[in-house]
């Protein structure tokens, strides 16, 4: 068989399975917050309302029918592509989740940026002399950056950067007297599109802190990882095949060793997006971000079955995809994996 | 080795990233325009429509955008603000009569008259998750003249004109809420109020005052209700300037007392609201081991308010021997004990403790309320010090959500909960939490007492509660103070304190004035060129 009709028949593979995994945690989330205590009757109104208000609203909000009804409902939905309305205001699912996703993927692309250009400049930096200054603080970076606790973290660049020195925002996600862009829901993209300079610089200034905090924990995860393969390629049999051949070093470097180097950071990035889609709840709770991970903690909180489902669910195959997409790459790239 | 392998930035390039970042931290920057106020909070809104409202920070909004029949100022006094006048009662007490303004608009520039009242009521009763605000209270409504609504009432009640102040009811135009009649209308708001709603979402709205408005205009040019997460960035957000006014609604307690000192030293400038929210212990009174009434009066007599509230709040949280706030009607004298551990200590050794032999009791605590965690922290820890002999409290965290959940099942023997009514009446603190429909004895088997976790009621109590509620001056006072001891003989409540909102800007800004809700008088915030 040929290598291209391998890889079609490995990724239809992967493929096949991704509704199995999407109903297997649409299912589960379903079940495990009817099984949690609290109800959202009660988040809705607190101990206030008479049982008969109560009952009403849960009547109202199809609360009332047997668990089985709302699992055939909710099933029947996801598989029309509905996600239901939110139970504390009935808007629609898909337009909270296309309101706060846009700003979950805008602060995670910039964070990944940041994470990647600033944990492969410190990984790649120690190289050059290994067990030097440059190294043992480029390990000590990664290992630092890894171990912080984001809350912590993200409350002291806060208290920093905004607070006392009053360089940035607090938090948010855009000045509350300014308009914010319109389009995408991507503000730098959507500024930018508008060539507008306010909305740039104004969504520019709110995403420092969030992205560089969540960058430069993820950081460490790269540096570690880089300095680790690129070592390990710096001694391998081929890279000492070049140098024999009379390369120079940076040559040597760049062409032979980085690429081999770069593909578990490939994979590495690939469940780091993964895990930002969903994961960034501490920095986005800390600055106010608006995303997708803050707007499921309300959810959880309110008890609001909708929203978590359907945050739960969009999450999910978006990581899924990004996986998939992650595992096709390497094995594009590396020759050496077979399928 | 040793050789540089990447170029690293060059000067141009460092100049490059130096102007960059120079930028960001000062171009473009979005400061305040001329005039508008940026008022922080926490809490999202997650509609505008009065019939999805429960917050307050919704409730804030509404008292902005929206004008109820009734106002009440900061010492409770109520006033006509859509109506013409107070309520014309029948004789019976059965029918009340309201007069309405005609030179109302709404924002959409239709008139506003009882027929607009009547639909806007008529879709809250059908729609509100509050509704049940109306429909315990009104069986029909009815329009009498262009200006004159009819409201029959299911029994007479004397708080009818703090009913009619809630900002939920606000009227609504018929116009614009046409299609919306029987559905919610989340991010639109076509109302009578000070201002008119310009772009709302969940975390920023913006308000801009209505120029046709019947009353005192605005004294701002418009108003940024922005909210954020968490404690710390709403602190953060006034010390840096990044907003004019900050509502205590969420602020930790260390945070408070900071801007507090701040506000006494000229840095900021405080107003303080009417303290209309109660926090309280709730016994459960039907189990062992509090179904002892002594008992329960033991702890009643345990509790040192002041010390806990120094403890917990800087003082900031006042201590509360009442389950209606001062200066509420019935409020005083106080009708729980005060501190008194040597009477605490003789009553526990009745029931054979203190000498070799100690209760121990479970006090839980809703794990996201960090106050609530310091309460059940220095209460444990000051009956440690003065009854340690006597009585130990295993405190436990519940999330606020799951403790409603289990309150009515009898899950808590001891919990410690809050209580805000929904407008500034003394029943409203005293039928919620007392009311019982059905019951056996001392034991209440339906009703608001079961569903706050006490099971408790009282012979003839459920009688003396309605007859105060249509009784009127001083009458109506004797008989509050007369529920309120009995309640206190019970002990199956115990007041702990009672919280009054607070709002600090920053200087340049005008001092935050309340209203008799307890909300921030938006249009009266102006800002110092």
């Amino acid at each position: 068989m040929s290598r291209r009709r391998h890889l079609i028949r490995y990724l239809s593979g992967r493929l096949a399975l991704v509704p199995l995994m999407l109903w297997l945690i649409a299912s589960l989330v379903f079940l495990l917050l009817r099984v949690a205590p609290g109800d959202p009757i009660d988040a809705l109104l607190g101990t206030r309302a008479p049982q008969a208000a109560r009952e009403a609203l849960r009547q109202q909000l199809g609360l009332d029918q047997p668990l089985l009804v709302q699992y055939g409902h909710y099933l029947s939905d996801l598989l029309h592509g509905q996600l239901g309305n939110s139970l504390t205001n009935q808007e629609p699912v898909s337009a909270v989740i296309g309101r706060s996703l846009p700003a979950s993927l805008e602060l995670g692309l910039v964070a990944l940026l940041i994470a990647a250009v600033t944990g492969l400049a410190v990984g790649f930096s120690g190289v050059a002399r290994q067990e030097g200054r440059l190294d043992l603080a480029g390990r000590i970076y990664g290992i630092g950056t890894y171990a912080l606790p984001p809350f912590w973290a993200a409350m002291v660049v806060q208290l920093v950067f905004a607070v006392w020195l009053g360089w940035l925002p607090v938090g948010g996600r855009f000045p509350a007297t300014l308009e914010p862009p319109s389009g995408s829901g991507f503000y730098l993209l959507d500024s930018l599109l508008a060539g507008n300079c306010d909305q740039l610089l104004a969504s520019l200034r709110h995403l420092v802190l969030p992205a560089g905090t969540l960058g430069l924990l993820l950081s460490g995860v790269f540096a570690n990882a880089l300095r680790l393969n690129l070592r390990r390629a710096l001694d391998s049999d081929y890279v000492e095949a070049a140098r024999s051949r009379g390369l120079n070093e940076g040559r040597v470097v760049l062409r032979h060793a980085l690429p081999n180097a770069l593909l578990p950071v490939l994979t590495i990035t690939g469940i780091t997006v993964a895990s930002l889609i969903g994961g960034a709840l501490l920095i986005e709770v800390t600055y106010s971000w608006p995303g997708v991970a803050f707007q499921l903690q309300e959810a959880i909180g309110q008890r609001d079955y909708p929203v978590v489902q359907g945050i739960v669910v969009v999450v999910a195959a978006l990581v899924v995809a990004v996986s998939v997409l992650v595992d096709l790459l390497v094995a594009l790239l590396d020759p050496r994996i077979s399928f | 080795m040793g050789r540089r392998l990447l170029p690293w930035p060059t000067a141009s390039g460092n100049r490059l990233l130096a102007t960059l970042a120079a930028l960001l931290l000062a171009g473009c920057q979005g400061s305040t325009p001329l005039g508008h106020v940026v008022v922080a909070s926490r809490g999202n809104l997650d509609s505008v429509d009065p019939v999805d409202i429960t917050s307050f920070a919704g409730g804030q909004l509404l008292s902005a955008i929206g004008d109820p029949l009734y106002a009440s100022d900061a010492s409770g006094a109520l006033r006509p603000q859509l109506a013409e006048a107070l309520p014309i009662l029948s004789a019976d007490g059965l029918t009340a009569r309201i007069r309405l303004r005609r030179d109302v608009r709404f924002h959409d520039g239709t008139p506003f008259n009882a027929e607009a009242l009547l639909f806007s009521l008529e879709r809250f009763r059908a729609l509100a998750k509050l509704s049940y605000l109306l429909d315990d209270r009104i069986t029909a409504l009815r329009v009498l003249g262009p200006h004159e609504l009819e409201l029959r009432l299911k029994r007479p009640y004397s708080s009818l004109t703090a009913l009619l102040s809630s900002s939920n009811l606000t009227p609504l135009s018929p116009t614009a809420y046409r299609n919306h009649r029987r559905r919610s209308l989340r991010d639109r708001f076509v109302g009578t109020g000070p201002y008119r709603l310009v772009s709302s979402s969940p975390h920023k709205t913006t308000l801009l005052p209505f120029a046709q408005y019947w009353g005192a205009p605005a004294r701002n040019r418009g108003v940024h209700l922005v909210t954020l997460s968490n404690s710390t960035a709403l602190f953060g957000a006034l010390q840096s300037g990044e907003v004019d006014v900050l509502l205590s609604q969420g602020l930790d307690s260390d945070q408070q007392r900071a801007l507090a000192a701040q506000a006494a030293r000229g840095q900021l400038v405080q107003g303080t609201g009417p303290a209309l929210e109660i926090g309280y212990l709730t016994l459960l009174s039907d189990r062992p081991p509090l179904d002892q009434p002594q008992l329960r009066h033991a702890l009643a007599l345990s509790i040192d308010r002041r010390l806990i509230s120094q403890r917990v709040s800087y003082g900031m949280r006042t201590p509360l021997r009442s389950l209606i706030p001062p200066p509420m009607a019935g409020s005083e004298p106080p009708a729980w004990p005060d501190y008194n551990p040597q009477q605490a200590r003789r009553l526990f050794e009745r029931f054979g403790f203190c000498r070799g032999r100690r209760l121990t009791l479970p006090l839980t605590f809703r794990s996201n309320v960090p106050t609530d965690r310091l309460f059940a922290l220095t209460w444990q820890a000051q009956l440690q010090r003065d009854l340690g002999a006597c009585i130990t409290l295993e405190i436990n965290g519940v999330e606020s959500t799951t403790a409603y959940r289990q309150l009515d099942k009898g899950a808590f023997p001891m919990i410690l909960l809050d209580w805000a009514g929904d407008y500034p009446a003394p029943d409203n603190y005293l039928t919620p939490l007392l009311s019982c429909s059905r019951a056996a004895g001392a034991r209440c088997l339906e009703g608001s007492s079961v569903s706050f976790g006490s099971f408790w009621t009282a012979t003839g109590l459920q009688e003396q509660l309605q007859a105060s509620e249509s009784l009127h001056g001083a009458a109506r006072t004797r008989l509050l103070r007369t529920i309120q001891r009995r309640t206190a003989h019970g002990a199956a409540y115990l007041p702990v304190w009672q919280v009054a909102p607070r709002a600090w800007a920053r200087q340049g800004v005008s001092t935050p004035r309340f209203d008799g809700s307890g909300r921030v008088l938006l249009q009266a915030l102006s800002q110092q060129p």
